[in-house]
């Protein structure tokens, strides 16, 4: 059960109204166990021809009384610790989503969407019914069961009702032998359910890629794979499940036949009347329902407990990025950036990624990355954006190291416009102010997508600003996409700008106009790329090979080592549009002339 | 519209969705194959039902025929003896009646529950197949969060359906129907007045049906709501922490979750009322029993034996009718859920084309376009009256600016769409005429969105298809340079990849698609956009490869670098749906048409 620590300071929060469910329920389990008595000495009155006008009323007015007293304490406890249960589960899933919001990028790398999309649902509704059901159920199988022994042994004596409660302790020893099992199925089901749930969401999300394949039929074998599984695994579960109602029937029944049989020589005796007799029977029917919350309420825990563990599992992650406590003041007027001698790899294993990276990025200065695919320029950014942290050396935002600026700090100075951008299914223009409600600016919104020149294909659009982006509604194309997550940057109004290979999918001549405002706009820019086209205009270009910085100077000076990377990236990408012959009829020096006042 | 508005035009959109979709005999269409285990189930329910009702018979006659005379200390002891024997004979068909009824009960649940998931595999491979063969423009307009929730917790409440739902309404009928019978046969005049209540019951019943089943719906809904939300925000969890919108997305997050509990609290407040008003009538009818049954006893006319039964079996009377509606929410939510899996299952699926089928060895390639019209959403053109065509062989590109219809034409050879005006011929048939599979095994596309499976390189090369074996995968990840970055993983082609593909780079991405494409070894190439990722060295190296390819196969390019297209057979300049211009690089050159203008801006871009 501890376990269950997590959720210690709601019901502390709680406790009166916990307090109150219990306090009715309690009541109402007691208020149960006095109608047997008034069936009793109905009974004994009847059967010695005693009844009367009088006591007939009375036990009349007695049973509606009593009945009425149930249902409002019922009412009460429902109320109470149902309600509660309700609230615990949206204070649950809250801090489940809070903490999502914390993670880091090493965590979502090892953690599939459909998991943590079940903890979130699946798990918290489990920790839901325990707290709600469950409880209800320790207070009706420990206050029912003793309330109704001391009842019973009131009645007719303690051998008696010992005697009619013999066949109790089996009930007991099958649930205990059972339940282990049941907790191990139930997990397997579980388990099997997001193994499921991972297979549909992975797959109609690679549609496209199914349909232009043709692998339809393969997909749908795999699929029949998972499904067979949890077929399996719920009847598995299943055959120790129904087991319990009808083994819960018979030893109660057993008990009954136990107790006519005794009950038999107590009434030749004379030492027990009828109406001992049919209370006790009535006693033995009331103790069905807690006997079954003996074994609801620990199987209710088991899952409880199962999915507690997941949500702990976690709620314990801690973010490796630990922002800091103290964060310094930072002036955020104007930026400048420096790498100081920075390494990184991703665990202690991994090679290293990169290798003793400097630079510095002046106020109002462009810096360039190029290098080829894996070469880990895009892990600059990444260690920029403090998605990771580096293994030695520093990054210095205005001189002050990022792992002590307030993330919201860091933040606030750059914004980052991925090669894959993410669009959030809304409108266009709140994909662009990044706002779930209309509080924007829709004049600004207006011109971040003029600048990233995405607002004519905007005006195209159905609903305009307003048309819905994604799953329901229009399916944009990858340079659509990467013009609206710059103009979300933009919007973002930030003194650094970094594009992450971010016009891959924009065709050139828009390129050219997007590269073009870029140079009007005061922005520190960062650019990642793998175009000589698209760099060299830079203030700064950084050559990155293995992870080293190899080259560095402007295009100019880059140029002149014809043996260097840069050099012969440039050449190829020159032989590559299959020009040499016309740009041999260019000047050299003209051109290089030219560069200073390029696109920038 | 306020939001209560809305949410009750939801309601009445989806009662009447519901009643136009939904179909008891439909769903229990897949329960049919099975009716002889069904047949057998509800045996074993009547016969428990039974072994059930007759105990309280059994304490009857012990409390009237022989505690009297047990009690009775005058009798003689031999009438006293042959009491006790009847007793514990008695006792002992209780004791019989108790076990019958744990084995059938036990033997009805299980083969319930075992068919009942049977029929559940069958709905859910059902569904999932019938998703897999929905047409492509389905699912530019259809929620992923939902169909995911419509296979996997949609069923889920079905199998309810089957098991519980099903178990409980035969029990409970034959238990209430039991009841009813016996208390005639034991007294009529009582049993009229257990029946007078039965008419409350209902009504109130009823009532909070109505109640519940719109707190039910709203809350699906939202449900629903919270899971896009939630899959939403964990795939783009990265771009909220980085445009520092934690706070924003939590406190959106939060109304949704507010609005589930607001719609809980509504749901726990209704059963709190039900439940015990229910109690109250139950009080009143054992009230009544006894008011009137003394009576009775009174004037000689009723024993307390059968007084005593009568309480019993009220008691066990308002159980089944306690369990009927608790089943309700369980069948409303069902309903729901079928209603929701047939209008999926009632999308027409894709077209399976037509019969021509295409030999192993493929087709020759012959492209042509013929007056071709598209449109995504009627009205707005984005083709209009395309005509070209691409010899066998041939390397064709496609220039044009973004939105010209260039990845639009694509789509449509590969018949993800079909157009709306004119024809598309391969090989001299309409597309129409093959079968669609064999087309799009023949037609290898590399997409500008790339798709990586959970699994290892390997299997997303191969993707388990039937033609390409791992020493073909190897071969087409060599053949584009893919084998380079795969030898420096761990596990080389055994290394485990997934979805979000984060550990490899989008170049790297892209590289294992052109492999995975080229190891079909497909008739007909098609790039969409496909060397945007790639670094010039590698996208150097593939064109190399893509060339080699191209030798024996028509390919068809969409690029947006001037370099890419540079010896192509035939240039198509697509502007604004038309076709504007085509010819080889040196013919559109000459003429002073847009090419030129495309082609001086990269020109001027590269030389800038």
């Amino acid at each position: 059960m501890k376990q269950y620590r997590t959720i210690l300071p709601f019901i502390k929060q709680h406790k009166s109204r916990y307090f109150l469910g219990i306090l009715a329920l309690i009541f109402v389990d007691i208020t149960h166990l006095l109608v047997p008595q008034v069936l009793r000495a109905f009974a004994d009155w009847m059967q010695k021809g005693e009844l009367n006008v009088e006591r007939i009323t009375f036990s009349a007015l007695a049973v509606i009384i009593l009945g009425l007293c149930v249902a409002i304490g019922r009412y009460g406890w429902r109320m109470n610790l149902f309600g509660t249960a309700r609230k615990l589960e949206y204070w649950l899933r809250a801090k489940l989503f809070n903490k999502y919001l914390s993670l880091d990028d090493s965590f979502y790398n090892y953690h599939r969407t459909g998991d943590l999309m079940a903890h979130v649902t699946n798990d918290v509704l489990m920790v839901r019914n325990s707290m709600g059901g469950g409880i209800i159920m320790i207070i009706d199988s420990i206050f029912m069961t003793i309330f109704t022994v001391i009842m019973m042994i009131y009645t007719v004596g303690f051998k008696t009702a010992l005697i009619a409660l013999t066949a109790l302790p089996f009930l007991t020893i099958f649930v205990f032998f059972v339940l282990k099992p049941m907790q191990l199925r139930s997990r397997r089901v579980q388990d099997s359910f997001s193994e499921m749930t991972n297979e549909v969401q992975e797959n109609i999300s690679g549609i496209h890629n199914i349909k232009a394949f043709g692998i339809e039929d393969n997909r749908s074998r795999s699929f029949s794979r998972v499904n067979q599984d949890y077929q399996r695994k719920n009847i598995d579960m299943m055959r120790l499940n129904v087991l319990f109602d009808p083994i819960v029937s018979l030893i109660s029944g057993i008990a009954l036949v136990v107790f006519i049989v005794y009950g038999v020589y107590r009434l030749l005796d004379g030492s027990m009347t009828l109406g001992d007799f049919v209370a006790i029977i009535d006693y033995l029917r009331l103790m069905v329902w807690p006997l079954i919350a003996i074994a609801l309420v620990v199987n209710s825990f088991q899952r409880g407990i199962a999915s507690m563990t997941r949500i702990n599992e976690i709620l314990a992650v801690k973010s490796r990025i630990v922002e800091s406590t103290a964060p310094a003041e930072v002036d955020l007027s104007s930026v400048k950036i420096e790498f100081r001698d920075v390494s990184f790899r991703y665990n202690n294993k991994s090679p290293w990624v990169l290798k003793n990276i400097s630079f510095v990025l002046e106020n109002q200065k462009s810096i360039a990355i190029l290098g080829r695919t894996g070469s880990g320029k895009s892990t600059v950014l990444q260690l920029l954006l403090r998605r990771y942290d580096v293994n030695s050396g520093q990054i210095l935002l205005n001189d002050i190291d990022i792992r002590d600026l307030a993330l919201t700090d860091l933040y606030r100075a750059i914004a980052l416009v991925e090669q894959e951008s993410f669009l959030f299914s809304r409108s266009i223009a709140r994909n662009i102010a990044f706002s779930s409600s209309d509080d924007y600016d829709s004049v600004k919104v207006r011109r971040s997508a003029e600048f990233s020149q995405i607002s004519q294909d905007i005006a195209a659009m159905p609903d305009g600003y307003d048309t819905w982006v994604g799953e329901r509604g229009v399916t944009l194309s990858g340079g659509q996409k990467q013009r609206i997550s710059l103009a979300r940057a933009h919007y973002k109004d930030t003194k650094v700008l970094v594009m992450d290979d971010s016009l891959s999918a924009v065709d050139t001549n828009t390129e050219k106009s997007i590269l073009k405002q870029l140079k009007k706009y005061q922005q520190s820019l960062i650019l990642v790329s793998q175009r000589v086209s698209t760099v060299q205009a830079a203030d700064q270009i950084l050559v990155i090979e293995d992870g080293e910085i190899t080259q560095r100077g402007d295009h100019v000076t880059l140029l002149q080592d014809t043996e260097g990377f840069y050099a012969r990236l440039y050449q190829r990408q020159l032989l590559e549009s299959e020009l040499t012959k016309e740009i041999n009829s260019i000047k050299q020096d003209n051109y290089l002339k030219e560069d200073n006042s390029s696109v920038y | 519209m306020t939001n209560q508005e809305k949410l009750n035009a939801d309601y009445e959109k989806e009662q009447l969705e519901s009643r136009k979709n939904f179909s008891l005999k439909r769903l229990y269409g897949y329960a049919l194959p099975h009716w002889k285990k069904f047949l057998f189930v509800i045996l074993l329910i009547i016969i428990t039902t039974g072994l059930t009702l007759v105990q309280p018979k059994l304490i009857q006659l012990l409390i009237d025929n022989q505690f009297p005379v047990l009690s009775d200390q005058t009798v003689s002891s031999a009438e006293q003896n042959l009491a006790v024997s009847a007793t514990i004979k008695i006792a002992l068909i209780y004791l019989g009646t108790l076990f019958f009824a744990f084995l059938t009960d036990y033997g009805q649940a299980y083969l319930l529950q075992a068919t009942g998931q049977e029929i559940l595999r069958k709905i859910r491979q059902n569904l999932y197949n019938h998703i897999l063969h929905l047409p492509t423009s389905f699912f530019d307009h259809y929620p992923l969060g939902s169909l995911v929730t419509r296979v996997t917790n949609d069923t889920e409440t079905l199998n309810e359906m089957f098991t519980s739902v099903l178990s409980n309404i035969i029990r409970n009928i034959f238990h209430l129907g039991g009841i009813i019978i016996i208390m005639f046969l034991l007294n009529y005049k009582l049993a009229l007045l257990v029946l007078f209540l039965l008419p409350l019951i209902i009504f109130i019943s009823i009532v909070f049906r109505k109640a519940i089943r719109k707190v039910y719906f709203a809350q699906r809904r939202v449900l629903a709501l919270i899971n896009t939300k939630l899959s939403e925000n964990i795939s783009g969890m990265r771009t909220i922490q980085i445009f520092d919108r934690k706070k924003q997305t939590e406190k959106e997050f939060n109304q949704v979750n507010q609005e589930y509990l607001d719609l809980s609290r509504k749901e726990v407040k209704y059963f709190s009322i039900y439940r015990p008003s229910i109690e109250v009538i139950q009080s009143l009818g054992i009230a009544a029993l006894i008011w009137f049954g003394s009576k009775g006893n009174m004037q000689g006319l009723i024993s307390f034996g059968v007084l005593y039964a009568f309480i019993n079996y009220i008691q066990r009377f308002f159980r089944p009718i306690f369990e009927l509606s608790e089943t309700f929410n369980l069948i409303q939510s069902a309903v729901t859920s079928t209603s929701r899996i047939f209008h999926l299952l009632d999308e027409p699926i894709e077209s399976v084309g037509g019969n021509l089928r295409i030999s192993k060895y493929g087709l020759k390639g012959e492209i042509e376009f013929k007056n071709v019209w598209f449109a995504y959403n009627e009205g707005e053109w984005v083709l209009k009256d395309v005509s070209f065509k691409v010899e066998p062989g041939q390397f064709v590109a496609f220039v044009g600016a973004t939105g010209a219809g260039k990845s639009t034409i694509m789509h449509l050879i590969c018949r993800f769409y079909d157009v709306n005006r004119g024809q598309i011929l391969i090989d001299g048939h309409d597309i129409k005429e093959y079968n669609i599979s064999d087309l799009r095994r023949t037609i290898g596309v590399v997409q500008q969105d790339v798709f990586i499976y959970s699994g290892s390189i390997a299997d997303n090369i191969t993707l388990n298809r039937e033609n390409v074996d791992y020493k073909a995968a190897r071969k087409a990840a060599s053949l584009v340079n893919a084998d380079h970055f795969i030898n420096k993983l761990p596990q080389r082609y055994r290394e485990y990849v997934t979805e979000r593909g984060s550990t490899l780079s989008a170049g790297q991405r892209q590289l294992l698609s052109f492999a995975r494409t080229i190891a079909a070894q497909p008739s007909i190439l098609v790039l969409d956009e496909a060397t945007a990722n790639i670094d010039t060295e590698t996208e150097l190296l593939i064109q190399d490869a893509i060339r080699n390819m191209a030798r024996q196969r028509s390919m068809l390019a969409v690029a947006h670098r001037i370099s890419t297209i540079a010896d192509a057979d035939n240039i198509i300049v697509l502007h604004q749906g038309r076709l504007a211009e085509q010819g080889t690089k040196d013919e559109l050159l000459t003429k002073d048409g847009l090419f030129k203008v495309l082609y001086e801006l990269q020109f001027s871009q590269i030389f800038k």
